[in-house]
């Protein structure tokens, strides 16, 4: 093998690692992201919805601002400089995230007046119980506690989070801790494309391999996170670790042309 | 010829089977799906039956609706030994409203408010399993935790935990409805007496022992004393976290009970032998069990999480 193709392949592994780790890195962030979210927001249902809605809207981003950004800049170094302030970001969640949501659960709570109900009970305990057998009732108190409930106090109002917000809140908690990072990691995809193209021959080829490494390490991130990762880690950790990986990513970027340079030949190419 | 007859057994045998298997069944009253739950209400052998994806929440006899129900639900009742008067009790989690039934019926004078998540099983609940509610009664359809965030002006003698989530594998507790951060901020919401019951499924020393001891931690990380009840009819461990500092012995809970029965003269028979099922040591799986936090749960294991 020529020093030549050896450079060539280096540089597609590398090139590889970023698109899958990318895909890795932002369903690890959906999944603990969830789990994250459920203290404050509860266990419902709305918390995947706006997890799995604030990250596709993140992907579309990314994707089509990263390829815009890949046509200007045709080179690795700025996608590097995206990446670090993604994860600085992701390291410094468990930091900020907290608060912020605290803050969007407070605002959006009303107070709701308390609305007079009306006793609806229809038929007395007791009677339930004078139609036992004579059997059933033994070891079983036949009166029921013979107080009436007394006359209550007028209430004072509930604080509650109305429907509206209940499917909302969550949707902004999501988007506020999760849609910046996971843009700028949606980048990676058509910008790692646009780098290993040289031929428009090659990009139907090129880019369905791009999409499957991304995806098939999305795939990975999710099973690994949600089987594994967060049996053993804090979401603390997973946060940090992510973090991390991305600064990885950024340096990865950054060795990117110095370790595997294109070759001349492929230069002109790109240069069109 | 010979032939014929294990034939015709083996056919009058489907014939028996299906025809057992049909009254076990029993009759389905009710097939409904709301955003969390397949619910279903069944009648079968006189009892009334409530299941969420295929696990049994509530049991109900259909002559006396007060019976039949699953003796875990009756340890909820325990409270009423630190505050035989409570004012104010929260039950997260209604399902089909056994404990609702109960308190409505035994004590008329305590103000009850339930927060559920699923507003359809309020609606199966009132529709199908005599649940009302009352000027003493109040539905919140709410997730729990958020629930007790957002209250700032109530607190309560007692909090009652039965929100569990189930599926065909079995019932989960929701993570945020098990952790430190949680029991920090319901005791906030407690009174100074106050007391919060939780129903941990599992059992001392095998299936689900790792959960139990850790419920048991957790409890202990932030209530002064725990206490807990092993249910006789099914895997049930009632746990009863107290707020107050003072130790229970065999002479205080002696005039615990004689407190209460003068305060309530008309207790349920079953009170005084549900009493006696208390247990104040740790159970054994805790003592390798580690505590749950906001931070760190581990899903395939509120099932097994070790020390850290």
């Amino acid at each position: 093998m020529s020093g030549a193709e050896l450079n060539t392949r280096g540089r597609q592994w590398a090139l590889g690692a970023l698109v899958f780790l990318g895909g890795f890195e932002v369903m690890v962030l959906e999944i603990v992201g969830a789990r994250f979210l459920q203290p404050f927001f509860g266990g419902s249902f709305y918390i995947w919805t706006s997890q799995i809605g604030v990250v596709m809207l993140a992907l579309a981003l990314g994707y089509a601002v990263g390829g815009r950004l890949a046509d200007r800049w045709q080179q690795a170094r700025p996608l590097g400089m995206m990446l670090v302030p993604a994860g600085i970001f992701i390291l410094l969640i468990p930091n900020f995230a907290g608060g912020m949501l605290d803050m969007i659960v407070d605002r959006y709570a009303v107070a709701v007046p308390v609305e007079a109900l009306a006793d609806t009970e229809n038929e007395p305990a007791s009677e339930l119980i004078a139609e036992l057998p004579a059997d059933f009732l033994q070891g079983a108190e036949p009166e029921a506690a013979s107080e009436t409930p007394t006359e209550t106090a007028p209430e004072e109002a509930w604080t509650e989070v109305p429907p509206f917000w209940q499917k909302m809140a969550p949707a902004l908690g999501s988007a506020v801790v999760f849609l910046l990072p996971c843009f700028l990691l949606a980048m990676i995809s058509p910008y790692i494309i646009r780098l290993a193209t040289h031929q428009v021959e090659e990009v139907g080829t090129l880019s369905g391999t791009v999409y499957a490494a991304s995806t098939v390490g999305s795939i990975a991130g999710v099973f690994i996170t949600a089987y594994v990762l967060l049996d053993h880690y804090s979401s603390t950790t997973l946060f940090r670790a992510t973090g991390w990986l991305t600064f990885g990513l950024a340096g990865l970027c950054f060795a990117l042309d110095i370790l595997w340079p294109e070759s001349s030949q492929n230069k002109s190419d790109s240069a069109e | 010829m010979a032939g014929i007859f294990p034939k015709q057994i083996g056919l009058s045998g489907v014939v028996l089977l299906l025809a057992l298997a049909w009254s076990v069944q029993g009759q389905v009253r009710l097939r409904t799906s709301s955003a969390y739950n397949q619910i279903t209400v069944e009648d079968a052998g006189g009892y009334r039956l409530l299941r969420f994806n295929g696990s049994m929440e509530t049991r109900m006899w259909l002559p006396n609706p007060l019976f039949g129900h699953f003796e875990y639900t009756e340890y909820f009742q325990m409270p009423l030994l630190f505050n035989p008067k409570p004012q104010r009790v929260l039950l997260m989690g209604l399902g089909g409203g056994s404990m609702v039934r109960a308190f409505q019926h035994y004590y008329p004078d305590i103000h009850l408010d339930t927060v559920e998540l699923d507003a359809k099983v309020a609606q199966v609940a009132k529709q199908f399993f005599h649940v009302k509610e009352t000027a003493k009664h109040k539905i919140h359809f709410s997730d729990g935790r958020q629930f007790l965030r957002l209250n700032k002006t109530r607190k309560y003698d007692a909090i009652l935990m039965d929100a569990y989530t189930s599926n065909q594998f079995g019932t989960h507790i929701p993570f945020h409805l098990a952790t430190k951060e949680f029991f920090a901020l319901a005791s906030e919401d407690l009174t100074k007496e106050g007391v919060l019951v939780f129903n941990v499924i599992g059992t001392y020393d095998d299936w689900r022992s790792d959960i139990v001891g850790s419920m048991y931690q957790t409890l202990k990380s932030v209530f002064p004393h725990v206490y807990h009840f092993q249910a006789s009819d099914t895997r049930n461990i009632v746990m009863l976290a107290v707020k107050s500092k003072e130790p229970l012995t065999s002479t205080t809970l002696k005039n615990k009970v004689a407190a209460l029965r003068a305060a309530r003269p008309k207790l349920p028979k079953f009170f005084g032998p549900r009493v006696a099922r208390i247990r104040a040591q740790a159970p054994k799986s805790a003592a390798n069990a580690g505590v749950l936090t906001d931070d760190f749960a581990p899903p395939g294991g509120l099932l097994k999480s070790k020390k850290r």
